[in-house]
């Protein structure tokens, strides 16, 4: 048995949660990560949701599958979802997808939190 | 090893044995990606696509560099199937429209230079290679 190559942390800040995963987010760990993201969607009470995705090595189409399913969720909820801190292979998969076009994106944390004050 | 069959339809024991023949060929870490996700999508796709339950599936690769081309052969012995044949996805879809089917491969193809397909000794075998400089 494998352990899961992405750990997966959230916080919460005054104005908004935040989902950090660090790893590699492959299909293997895309399951628990939608785990994650899903139930911080559900607890945030509309409060924005971010991924920091500073510590994000590698993602595959089944881990990009999370993202969509964690917009579209974030979306019916009328919780704003956004992503951030994509690191350049990760930006890759994002833009050659169109993810780019789905999910908002910011280049770091900071620049997140004043997105949404 | 206990079970090599076993070993063989492990994501990760693929993944290692990719980085080794990777770092031995004495190539940059940060170039590995493309050739990662390559290896994730196609195994994805193998052990998925007409798979029944208990079935072990044979997935092997080999990796070679000639500079400044790497390539990464993947074989299976999933039923005839030829990804590459998958419609691109819709990338102008909205977010309630997007669908993921055909996703993995579109991302095999832009990122790899080439990418082939043929059904030889009873599997499938997908050859993709790309110019690193």
């Amino acid at each position: 048995m494998t352990q899961s190559a992405l750990k997966t942390t959230t916080e919460v800040t005054p104005t908004a949660r935040l989902v950090v995963p660090v790893g590699r987010l492959d299909f293997e760990a895309s399951s628990s990560f939608q785990q994650a993201i899903e139930n911080t969607i559900k607890e945030a009470g509309g409060a924005p949701v971010i991924v920091d995705c500073a510590q994000l090595d590698y993602v595959s189409s089944a881990g990009l599958r999370v993202f969509l399913v964690g917009a579209r969720a974030a979306k019916l909820d009328n919780v704003p979802f956004c992503v951030c801190g994509l690191v350049d292979a990760v930006r890759r998969v994002f833009v050659v997808s169109g993810f780019d076009k789905l999910i908002a994106e910011h280049p770091d944390r900071a620049a997140a939190l004043a997105a949404i004050k | 090893m206990d079970d090599p069959r076993a070993a063989e339809t492990d994501l990760s024991t693929l993944m290692g044995e990719l980085t080794s023949a990777w770092d031995a060929a004495g190539l940059p870490v940060d170039a590995r990606f493309p050739f990662e996700l390559a290896l994730e999508e196609i195994f994805v796709n193998a052990i998925t696509h007409g798979a029944t339950a208990g079935e072990t599936r044979h997935f092997d690769l080999r990796f070679s560099y000639a500079r400044p081309r790497a390539t990464l052969v993947l074989r299976d012995d999933a039923p005839p199937f030829d990804p590459l044949s998958l419609p691109a996805p819709d990338l102008a879809a909205g977010l309630d429209e997007r669908g993921m089917g055909g996703l993995g491969i579109h991302l095999v193809r832009e990122l790899m230079d080439e990418v082939s397909y043929r059904r030889v000794d009873g599997r499938n075998e997908l050859t993709l290679s790309k110019h690193l400089d």
